[in-house]
């Protein structure tokens, strides 16, 4: 493992910031560590980093333990989310900054700063100073200037956060293939499941000072372990029913089958909103309800529609559309809904 | 100067203006003037403006039923520019003993009415014009008397000089009063032949004395404070200090031989509004039972004759205007630094610069 | 006619205006309070027609040599100042919530004291048989008491005191402006405290210093007080020759020649300073 932190404990007077987290970065791996604000998400990367020493636990980079060691030497480089860039440099000075810290030789650094000003797309912009450069452009400064000196670890601290929309979708993308060339181990922080999603090979989900889940993206989405993660990442439907000899019934749809081995008792099963069908294409589902279309929104390529079920309780549900399709269906509208069975995910923790 | 002149035409105008439409105001028939609520006396602050109270403003507020209301410090500078504004806040105001001459010069005061400043009984030193003499005060030498005892300190200006029978750090005041004539005096010139000053033997006396001059004074305060700190043995100084420090029981002498007497002037700003009772209170201001309590307090003696018999015996030796300490220091040329001060003043600023 | 286009033009220009005439109580306050009275100084200083008393002012050796002894004085001041206000800035912009008041309070106390009083407090400290010469020998650290006062370092000792905290404020103020990230990067990048302090965090607070030398420097040419009170009369500050000529001679219009002389350097020496700091900045 490139990155090891073993039972992190950080506490801030009564708040407890960091309860006991373990993560294991390996060599190339880009991991994003997602969650609300407040999660502990910053704390950890600053402990990371070396800004921050933990109550209990250690970090490990490359088997060493580094805990108390400072910033400087831990060879992490690091993009804030404001960049940080040092406003009274150039570009090039911005870049070339840790390598002199290096002390490697002046036509070493040259060559380098160029190289990784190629590399983020910013050459000829090395004499200018960070203010006269856009967003953008500055994010690829404090990029270049994190990688220069070839970091055992890149840390991004919600680098896209300032964006606007479109430069943030490229950015994630460029960012996404110079990590996978550069094969740079990197731990990404985010509250954005969009970009978490995006861009990591594993997502460590966090709530409340703890790691919920860790694992590949379509695991996270597919198989949730629990009720938070389910609903943090993507839009869900949870539905708690009562199992009881390999079914549940649900208010709205009756008995649903469940796979094998599950045992009796209360369960939260996660229904993602584009496994339902409506109207015709319920018809076809061997699980069905009827609901009223309270909300109808139409967002392009997909719409969302809104239901209250016959049975009580809500479900949103997504509709992939082609241009020539005619609208679903009406708000007020009464519909069948339907989906299938293996579409149903059990939540462990729910 | 426009800006003071456009201003006190103004006033002159608003004031003929106002002046058109009433009877002529009483006291110009002889009476005295109605009274104001109040009056503004300025003169140096501190422990005088307490002993000018107690001595004089309580009486004068007793007689006429005026408030006195006292501010400081005395400034020639803010008197001219008053005077020029046609205002006066000042209803009477000390100046000082240099500036007196100018003032008047200058056009800067009211005459002094004898009809009410009865000045009959003063010495010749006393009358003036358009100058209350309001007490007479000294450039005196005080010294540590532990460290010269028994009467074994330097007397006249000639063993202040003496560097090698009276040894020790020296302070003189940072100006040419007192300074050019203490060093003409120390050069042998008698008292009565130092004026006109002749600056060149001056200065050459004074290269001797600089080096055993630890401190140059700027303010009253400092060196009576260096006598009490020892950070000198010898200072010149105003006498009132020294005389402080006496009352406190400091080990500090005063000696008179060879001082320089000054008189502390008093003026009514030309124009001022209440001028008729600024004259009121230069009366009450030469009474002298007055003038022996304010000197009981502060060692600055009124001119009138009478004064020193209302002073107690202990005292009297300590006030430089006793008939002992007069005969023995000379009074100040007003008039010869009225018309030479700017230019031995920069004299004075090119020799302090000269290093060593 | 008035198109839509033009009435939109003159709303907003009208807007422009209103927010113009918010300003003008302020400009013309400083028009009355500051531009006048230097304008009637250069008026006054040429009353007689004749530029005699520039000449005296600026061909004088006396003059001369105040003016430069004045400018020596100010610009020691102002680098006593500079080295002992740093690191207390530096201090206070890290320091808690309780280190700030205490370091506030520290700073701001001798302000409720006049500059007449707490001179006076430095007699009685660095005097020959001063509190400071009476420990040191004490100690036995020294023999003959030190010349701490009546001489150029007793100047220094109270004019530093006076002046600290305008260097110490601006210096803050804009080490707070800085963004802590910025820091935190440099060590992040390998550069070790010190050198992170070097590169960046001290060119970043230049503009601070700049303000804080310049307002030290601008306030020491006009010190008179307590120049004269510890200096022992062997240090003259121009500011005390014009207060001779105003109090004493009332010679007006060299005062105000010597005043714009000062006012000049003053601005010119200003100027330099900013230069000098803007320069470093970028180097």
């Amino acid at each position: 493992m490139e990155l090891s932190v073993k039972g992190i404990v950080r506490r801030f007077g009564q708040v407890v910031a960091l309860g006991g987290v373990d993560l294991d970065v390996a060599e190339g791996e880009f991991l994003t560590i997602l969650g609300p604000s407040g999660s502990g998400k910053t704390t950890l990367l600053k402990t990371v980093a070396g800004f921050e020493i933990p109550d209990e636990g250690r970090v490990l980079l490359g088997g060493e333990d580094v805990t108390l060691a400072p910033p400087r030497r831990r060879d992490v480089g690091m993009v804030f989310q404001n960049y940080a860039l040092f406003p009274h440099m150039s570009v090039a000075q911005n870049v070339a900054f840790p390598l002199e810290m290096r002390r490697r030789p002046r036509e070493e650094i040259a060559r380098r700063v160029a190289e990784a000003l190629r590399l983020v797309e910013l050459e000829g912009y090395g004499e200018r100073l960070p203010r006269q450069l856009s967003g953008g452009q500055q994010q690829r400064v404090a990029l270049a200037r994190a990688i220069v000196f070839g970091p055992r670890l890149l840390l991004l601290d919600e680098p896209f956060g300032a964006l606007d929309r479109k430069l943030r979708e490229a950015l994630q993308l460029e960012v996404r293939r110079l990590q996978r060339r550069l094969r740079l181990t990197t731990l990404f922080i985010t509250h954005d499941q969009e970009e978490a999603l995006i861009m990591s090979d594993r997502i460590a989900v966090m709530d409340k000072g703890r790691i919920e889940q860790v694992g590949p993206p379509g695991d996270l989405y597919a198989r949730p372990a629990t009720r938070f993660v389910a609903d943090f990442l993507g839009e869900s439907n949870l539905l708690d029913g009562a199992a009881r000899n390999r079914s549940a019934s649900i208010p709205g749809f009756g008995a649903v089958p469940l796979p094998a081995g599950q045992p009796d008792g209360p369960v939260t099963l996660l229904l993602r909103p584009e496994a339902l069908r409506v109207a015709a294409d319920a018809a076809a589902m061997p699980c069905r309800g009827q609901g009223r279309v309270v909300e109808t929104v139409f967002l392009g390529q997909s719409a969302k529609l809104r239901l209250a079920l016959d049975g009580g309780g809500e479900v949103l549900a997504r509709l992939s559309l082609r241009p020539s399709d005619p609208p679903p269906a009406r708000e007020g509208e009464t519909v069948a809904i339907g989906f299938a069975p293996e579409d149903l995910h059990v939540v462990p923790r729910g | 100067m426009t800006i003071l002149t456009n201003r006190r035409g103004l006033l002159q105008a608003a004031g003929g203006i106002a002046a058109a439409g009433l009877p002529l105001p009483a006291f110009a028939q002889g009476a005295a003037p109605p009274k104001p609520d109040r009056i503004v006396v300025n003169a140096s602050g501190g422990g005088m403006a307490t002993n000018l109270r107690r001595a004089y403003f309580v009486e004068f507020e007793r007689l006429h039923g005026i408030r006195v209301v006292d501010t400081s410090p005395v400034d020639f500078g803010k008197l001219r520019a008053m005077v020029a504004s046609g205002n006066p806040e000042w209803t009477v105001t000390e100046i000082g003993g240099q500036d007196a001459e100018r003032a008047k010069e200058l056009n800067l005061l009211e005459p002094i009415d004898t009809s009410i400043v009865d000045l009959s009984r003063y010495p010749a030193v006393g009358r003036h014009s358009h100058v209350f003499v309001g007490s007479a005060y000294s450039t005196a030498l005080g010294y540590r008397s532990d460290v010269f005892r028994d009467g074994s300190h330097p007397k006249g200006w000639a063993e202040f000089w003496d560097v090698r029978r009276f040894p020790g750090a020296r302070s003189l005041r940072n100006h040419p009063v007192d300074n050019l004539e203490f060093a003409l005096l120390a050069d042998g010139v008698p008292m009565d032949q130092i004026y006109p000053i002749d600056m060149d033997r001056a200065f050459r006396k004074l290269d001797q004395i600089r080096p055993h001059i630890a401190v140059w004074w700027t303010t009253g305060a400092q060196p009576a404070q260096m006598l009490v700190d020892r950070e000198v043995v010898l200072a010149t100084g105003w006498n009132g200090r020294f005389f402080e420090l006496s009352r406190r029981n400091a080990p500090v002498g005063t000696e008179f031989a060879q001082g320089s007497l000054k008189s502390s002037a008093w003026g009514i700003p030309r124009g001022t509004r209440n001028a008729y009772w600024g004259q009121q209170l230069l009366q009450v201001m030469t009474n002298p039972r007055l003038q022996a309590m304010y000197a009981t307090e502060l060692s600055y003696a009124g001119l009138h004759p009478d004064t020193a018999s209302f002073v107690a015996e202990d005292i009297r030796p300590l006030l430089p205007t006793a008939p002992a300490n007069l005969e023995r220091q000379f009074w100040l040329n007003v008039g010869w630094w009225t018309e030479n001060g700017a230019r031995a003043q920069e004299r004075w600023n090119r020799w302090m610069l000269q290093r060593g | 006619m008035s198109s839509p286009g033009d009435s939109r033009r003159t709303i907003a220009r009208r807007r422009e205006t209103a927010l113009f005439l918010l300003a003008v109580p302020a400009l013309l306050l400083l028009g009355i309070i500051f531009a006048w009275p230097v304008l009637r100084l250069l008026a006054m200083s040429v009353e007689d027609g004749t530029l005699a008393n520039f000449e005296k002012a600026t061909l004088d050796e006396l003059y001369l040599y105040v003016l430069f002894d004045s400018v020596k004085i100010a610009a020691m001041v102002m680098a006593i100042c500079l080295v002992v206000a740093y690191p207390v800035a530096f201090w206070l912009s890290r320091a808690g919530r309780w280190g700030v008041a205490l370091g506030m309070f520290a700073l701001l106390l001798p302000f409720w004291t006049s500059v007449l009083v707490r001179t006076y407090a430095w007699l009685v400290l660095l005097g020959r048989n001063g509190v400071v010469n009476r420990w040191l020998r004490d100690a036995g650290l020294i023999e003959a008491p030190l010349p701490l006062l009546h001489n150029t370092s007793g100047v220094l000792i109270g004019m530093v005191h006076v002046l600290l905290p305008y260097m110490v404020f601006p210096i803050y103020a804009s080490l707070l402006r800085i963004d802590p990230d910025l820091s935190r990067a440099a060590e992040g990048l390998g550069a070790p405290a010190w050198r992170s302090f070097l590169r960046v965090t001290f060119p970043l607070s230049l503009p601070g210093v700049s303000a804080g030398c310049a307002l030290v420097f601008v306030l020491s040419l006009g010190f008179f007080i307590t120049p004269a009170l510890l200096g022992g009369g062997r240090v003259i500050m121009v500011s005390m020759l014009i207060e001779q000529q105003v109090r004493e001679f009332l010679d007006w219009p060299f005062a105000a020649a010597l005043s714009t002389v000062l006012l000049v350097a003053t601005l010119a020496i200003y100027a330099l300073i900013g230069r000098i700091t803007r320069g470093a900045r970028h180097a």
